[in-house]
C-alpha cells in the first residue's frame, strides 16, 4: 500500500503543471491522547514547511516537514511505582518531527479565497525526554503517521497567499511510545511559482 | 524551485531561532531536588509507638569501610535536621525515647556527598603524543557538580535479616545539588515531603 502511494505520487509529479506552492508556517500544537496527558500545555514552538506541485489546478501533491516542541515543567509532583514513591520537579520535553507525503484538494482554485483539504501520510520521529534530578529518561519512536488537514489560502498578490490551516497528526504506536497525536494550528505564507 | 530554496533558508533560520528558545528546564539548584521513599509493605507501622533517634548524623565516607572513626556532619546543621525529623515523627504519632528504653523503631539518619567530574581531553593524543612531543600536553578540561544526600532509615530492632543485618522497613532519601552553603529551608522542605508522601507511617 505504502509503495503504491509513493509510486502514484511520483507518477503524478512527473505529469505536474509547472505551478507549485511552498508554504512556510508557524505552528501552535495542542497535544491529544498520550501526548496531551504527558504535556497538557500547548506548544508555541512549531514550524512546518509544505511543498506542493499542482498536478491540476485543484490538486497538489508534495511533502511536509515539521518540528513541534512540547514542553512542560511539573513542580514538586509525586509519583508512585510499587513500593517506591518519589517527588521533585520534572521537566518534560516532546519533540515531534513529521516527514510526510501530502496531497491537497483546492476547492476554489484561482479565487481570492481558496479553501482546501488535504491528507498527509508518512512517518513522525517522536523524541520524549523526561528530566528529574540529574537523570534523563529518553524514549523515542518512528510513528507511522496520518495527517488530515483543512485550511484556506487567502491571496495577497499574484505570487503570495496567506494560509491558515488546522492539521491533526496521528502517529500510530511504535518504538518506546504509544500513539502520539496532536492538533496543530498553522499560520503561513504561501509562495506560488 | 527558487521559492523552495528560499523557503528552506527561511525555515532553517526559524529552526535555529526555535533552537535558541528551546526550553531549558531547571534554573536553580533546588529544581534538582529529589525526595524518594521506599517502604516494606508487609510491615505494620501501626503496631509501634516509640522510636529512638541519635543526636548526630553520620557522614558516610569511603574510609568508614576501612575501620576509620565515623565522621559527623556539623552539629549546627544536624540539630536542625534532627529537630525536623522529630517534628514529623511526632505528627505521625510516634514518641521519641532513648535507645536504651526499648524503642519499637530506630530511625538512623546518614548523609554523604559525592562529586561527579567530567574530564575532556583531546582523545587522539594517545596516538601521536609520543611521536610529536613538541605538540605539548593534551589539553584537559574539567567540570563537575557535587550532590548531597540525606538518608533516613527506619529499622525494627527485633527483626534481623538473613545476612544478620538489620532490615530497613522504610527509607527516605533526599538528594540535591550542593549550592555551597547549607540551606535550612531547602532541607526541611525535603524532610517534610518525605514524611508527607509516607502516610502509612502514622501510628495509633
Amino acid at each position: 500500500m505504502k509503495k503504491l502511494i509513493i509510486i502514484t505520487l511520483c507518477f503524478l509529479s512527473t505529469h505536474a503543471f509547472s505551478q507549485s506552492l511552498t508554504a512556510l508556517q508557524y505552528s501552535i500544537g495542542f497535544g491529544t491522547g498520550d501526548l496531551g496527558s504527558y504535556i497538557s500545555k500547548p506548544s508555541f514552538r512549531g514550524v512546518a514547511i509544505d511543498f506542493r506541485k499542482l498536478v491540476t489546478p485543484s490538486i497538489g501533491v508534495g511533502f511536509e516537514l515539521g518540528w513541534h516542541v512540547f514542553y512542560e515543567g511539573q513542580s514538586g509532583e509525586t509519583y508512585t511505582r510499587g513500593n517506591l514513591t518519589y517527588s521533585g520537579n520534572q521537566y518534560r520535553y516532546n519533540n515531534q518531527f513529521p516527514a510526510l507525503f501530502a496531497a491537497d484538494y483546492y476547492l476554489k482554485p484561482g479565487e481570492k479565497i481558496n479553501p482546501f483539504a488535504g491528507l498527509g501520510l508518512g512517518v513522525m520521529y517522536s523524541l520524549r525526554d523526561t528530566d528529574m534530578n540529574q537523570y534523563r529518561l529518553t524514549q523515542e519512536a518512528w510513528n507511522f503517521t496520518l495527517r488530515p488537514e483543512i485550511g484556506v489560502l487567502i491571496e495577497a498578490n499574484a505570487s503570495t497567499s496567506l494560509m491558515i490551516s488546522g492539521k491533526y497528526y496521528h502517529g500510530f504506536e511504535a518504538g518506546e511510545l504509544p500513539t502520539q497525536s496532536y492538533f496543530a494550528l498553522n499560520f503561513g505564507l504561501v509562495f506560488k511559482k | 524551485m527558487t521559492h523552495f530554496i528560499k523557503a528552506i533558508i527561511v525555515i532553517t533560520g526559524i529552526g535555529l531561532a526555535l533552537q535558541g528558545c528551546y526550553p531549558q528546564g531547571p534554573e536553580f539548584t533546588d529544581d534538582y531536588d529529589l525526595v524518594l521513599t521506599y517502604v516494606n509493605d508487609d510491615y505494620d507501622f501501626k503496631a509501634g509507638a516509640t522510636y529512638a533517634l541519635p543526636d548526630k548524623i553520620v557522614k558516610v565516607t569511603g574510609n568508614m569501610m576501612e575501620g576509620d572513626d565515623p565522621v559527623f556532619i556539623p552539629d549546627a546543621a544536624a540539630s536542625v535536621i534532627l529537630a525536623q525529623i522529630s517534628s514529623n515523627m511526632e505528627q505521625l504519632g510516634w514518641q521519641r525515647v532513648a535507645i536504651d528504653d526499648d524503642p519499637d523503631l530506630l530511625l538512623a539518619p546518614a548523609s554523604w556527598e559525592s562529586t561527579t567530574l567530567y574530564y575532556y581531553y583531546d582523545y587522539w593524543y594517545w596516538w601521536w603524543g609520543g611521536f610529536y612531543p613538541g605538540w605539548g600536553y593534551p589539553p584537559v578540561y574539567a567540570s563537575g557538580y557535587s550532590t548531597g544526600t540525606l538518608v533516613m532509615g527506619l529499622i525494627d530492632p527485633s527483626e534481623v535479616g538473613a545476612n544478620g543485618n538489620p532490615v530497613l522497613q522504610w527509607t527516605g532519601a533526599l538528594n540535591g545539588l550542593l549550592s555551597g552553603e547549607y540551606n535550612e529551608r531547602r532541607v526541611n522542605t525535603a524532610i517534610d515531603k518525605a514524611f508527607a508522601q509516607s502516610p502509612y507511617l502514622k501510628t495509633n
